[in-house]
């Protein structure tokens, strides 16, 4: 039965409809921005590959920043969205604000949109500390504010739906509950689903990482205003990081707890909460907020304790979460009467792509390592993979499990196949040419490689041919998922 | 009478003064810019593309400067030759620090721009004279018009003003090092340390060259700083860096607090 089941004292007939074509808006949305980004990502790779010769390298980093914000942003709210439609199966989160945030998220991608592709801001993603305000006349200052204009609306919408979404959990489960402490003192699970247990750690680091990007940006407004005062470089990176590393982490969470609460379901068993779950997860929330400090390990005016608790936290942070999670779910599969259909493969495998990308990641935070990867293309290739081959997989499975059971359309075996197998192959073949790459010494960030660099173009003409499996992948995803998805829109 | 003297004395000291004005070209148009104590912000012109002027050398007939900067770099600078300042001395710490680094004429060549309009060919050929520089290949002295000079400071952060007491000009000593049409790095000052200017050749050469701003002492919070033999201290950015993790962490047991879920 699809969520959120009218009359069952929660919701009314009408809401039900109407969270449920929210939800369909936003998928429709995840999808779009998706495939735009994607083709902006293959744009770059074109680039790097010397495709574009006569092309000015300022294009390269517009596109750089949009593509790179624009799937932060795509995956976070089509993380927040799914999440906020399962969570309709135990309270009632407000479609109101939801609706505010769909709104909010097109006016702020739309700002973006133009501050990169028509005034060509192109600081990279996190626009590190102070190159903003030097522009050295490629940007337009318009183009700043513009920027700045559209992370302004996306933090403030963004944390009025996170909030949102606690109040939500609150009104069913108390803290102790949803934090699963009552099973780590022993007690039944008492119902609590380990969905409700990740997002309830997801949106509180949420609510941290978005509060540190308000502080943020409260920081560059009081030195853009001329008050006369400048900002601690330092600081900036710091606040930077925590924003940038707690998005992009709790959207791979919010993903995981998709698959908790729907891959049991096609495995006919339940991922029960157990005390493992509780502890690896409270873990999480109690680290998740120091893990950033690996973002900066070359800065030297950092203390050392930050720097050892950077590289600590980051194995503590990622390797009970995620062997909890990929046990669970090789165990939940195991010996089931699994129903494998394109959602549950997505789902199972972004949850091996996590675990493959979270081992380039722990390779990354060891000091030692880091010094030899820092800003190679190592970095793109961990971050991809555990995005592009996780969470993106999670979540296409979510709009996909969602489109078939709302429509009730079955799906067809030979598409199946062939999404599945030209997203395996495209995915890990464009992040090997990644890897292999950092492993290499390619910089990240870099329009056009000089010769020194020939390995970096050698990279990317390899990689160019699996991005295309990856373009004709998510094209028939889309034939087979968008369609059904629009066909329950308008129905 | 009495009162007609002193006003035939300023009518005549008024003709005079117009009449130096109009002999004199250095008028108050021909200052440029906001005269400054610091130099110019370096970070702040870095990459900027620098306005395709013509330049008449002391050599040869009029070019562009983007014509001149495609057979090698260029390291620009603004000199007028009746300086009775710092402009001579800074020629000469300049010719020896390229000396020095090596590479002048095949890495990178040196262009010597007049920014005073009354500076002829003729002036700016004996300045080269003077100095030795005007048979050395890696040295280009020329003169631009005023428009262009005017395009090329504005670009640059170069100003100067015209000082009617000593009759000469205020003005910083500027190197404006350019790449294919861009600044690729700035160095200010009277004298020019080889060390310095290696920095420039180098990355004229194409090397990675780090260099960072010197930072505003206006800090709004300063969280770590380091200070060499004293270690690390912490400031009060600490707190702000805390801020984000208390106030999630109170917003959620306040919406906990107030909504006490109903399951048990
Ligand atoms: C097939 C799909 C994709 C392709 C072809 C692609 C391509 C690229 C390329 C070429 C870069 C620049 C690498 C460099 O030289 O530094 C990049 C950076 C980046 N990509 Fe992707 N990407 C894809 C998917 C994704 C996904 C799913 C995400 C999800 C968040 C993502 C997020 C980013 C981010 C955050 C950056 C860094 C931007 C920056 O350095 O400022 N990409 N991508």
């Amino acid at each position: 039965m699809p969520l959120p089941v009218a009359g069952d004292g929660l919701w009314q007939e009408g809401e039900a409809r109407a969270f449920r074509r929210l939800t369909l808006a936003w998928m429709g949305t995840m999808m779009f921005l998706f495939s735009t980004m994607l083709l902006l990502g293959y744009f770059m790779r074109l680039f790097q590959a010397n495709a574009f010769r006569t092309m000015r390298p300022e294009w390269f980093y517009a596109v750089l920043t949009l593509h790179g914000l624009g799937m932060v942003a795509t995956w976070f709210v089509g993380g927040m969205a799914a999440t906020g439609y399962l969570l309709t199966r135990y309270s009632r989160p407000s479609i109101w604000i939801s609706r505010l945030a769909l709104a909010g998220t097109l006016v702020g991608a739309g700002l973006l949109a133009a501050a990169t592709l028509f005034g060509l801001f192109g600081t990279g993603w996190y626009f590190l500390y102070p190159l903003p305000f030097y522009s050295s006349g490629v940007w337009p200052p318009w183009a700043t504010g513009c920027f700045f204009g559209a992370l302004a609306l996306l933090f403030s919408v963004w944390t009025i739906w996170v909030l949102d979404l606690l109040r939500a959990i609150a009104s069913r489960f108390p803290l102790r509950q949803a934090l699963g402490w009552h099973v780590l003192s022993g007690r039944p699970s008492l119902g609590v689903p380990s969905f409700v247990l990740v997002a309830t750690v997801s949106l509180i680091a949420g609510a941290a990482g978005l509060a540190a990007g308000m502080v943020l940006l409260g920081l560059w407004a009081v030195e853009w205003l001329r008050s006369g005062y400048s900002n601690d470089a330092l600081l900036m990176k710091n606040l930077t990081f925590f924003f940038g590393h707690i998005i992009t982490n709790i959207t791979m969470y919010l993903g995981v707890g998709v698959v908790y609460e729907l891959l049991p379901g096609y495995a006919g068993r339940p991922w029960k909460l157990s005390k493992a779950l509780a502890w690896a997860w409270n873990t999480v929330l109690l680290l998740v907020v120091l893990a950033y400090a690996h973002h900066l390990y070359m800065d030297f005016a950092q203390p050392r304790v930050l720097q050892d608790t950077g590289q600590i936290v980051s194995y503590f942070l990622s390797v009970p979460a995620a062997v909890v999670s990929i046990f669970g779910g090789l165990a939940l599969v195991y010996a089931a009467p699994m129903r494998w259909t394109l959602a549950s493969w997505l789902f199972f495998l972004g949850l091996m792509g996590w675990a493959i990308g979270g081992v380039g990641a722990v390779i990354d935070s060891t000091v030692a390592l880091n010094s030899r990867f820092h800003n190679t293309l190592w970095v793109p290739a961990h971050f991809h993979t555990y995005y592009l081959m996780g969470v993106v997989l999670m979540l296409l499975g979510f709009a996909h499990h969602l489109a078939v059971d709302l429509t009730g359309e079955p799906e067809r075996p030979a598409m199946r196949h062939a999404i599945l197998a030209l997203l395996a192959i495209g995915g890990y073949g464009f992040l090997l040419a990644f890897y292999w790459a950092g492993a290499h010494s390619v910089p990240r960030r870099f329009a056009a490689y000089p010769r020194e660099l020939s390995q970096g173009v050698a990279a990317a003409r390899v990689a160019v041919v699996f991005i295309a499996l990856i373009v004709i992948a998510v094209a028939l995803y889309l034939w087979e998922t968008a369609r059904r998805c629009w066909r329950a829109f308008s129905a | 009478m009495t009162t007609a003297r002193p006003m035939l004395g300023s009518v005549v000291a008024l003709a005079m003064a117009c009449l130096l004005a109009a002999a004199c070209p250095a008028s108050a148009q021909d200052s440029l810019g906001q005269p400054a104590n610091t130099p110019p912000d370096e970070t702040s012109f870095i990459f900027r593309r620098v306005p395709d002027i013509t330049i008449t050398p002391i050599e040869g007939s009029p070019v562009t400067l983007s014509a001149l900067g495609r057979s090698s770099p260029l390291v620009i600078t603004f000199i007028y030759t009746r300086c009775g300042g710092v402009c001579s001395p800074f020629l000469e710490s300049l010719a020896a620090a390229a000396r020095q680094t090596g590479g002048l004429g095949s890495a990178y060549r040196i262009l010597v721009l007049s920014f005073d309009s009354r500076d002829t060919l003729a002036d700016l050929r004996a300045a080269a004279r003077a100095h030795g520089l005007a048979a050395d290949q890696g040295w280009i002295f020329g003169a631009a018009s005023s428009p262009d000079i005017a395009r090329l400071a504005r670009a640059t952060g170069f100003w100067f003003a015209w000082h009617w007491s000593s009759g000469q000009y205020d003005h910083p000593s500027l190197l404006i090092a350019v790449d294919q049409g861009r600044i690729v790095r700035m160095l200010a000052g009277a004298t020019i340390p080889p060390s310095r200017f290696r920095e420039i050749t180098d990355e004229l050469r194409g090397k990675f060259v780090p260099s960072y701003p010197a930072q505003n002492r206006r800090v709004a919070f300063r969280c770590f700083r380091y200070t060499p033999g004293g270690g690390i201290q912490i400031g009060w950015g600490f707190l702000v860096l805390l801020a984000p993790g208390a106030l999630a962490i109170s917003s959620a047991l306040w919406i906990f607090a107030r909504s006490r879920g109903s399951a048990s």
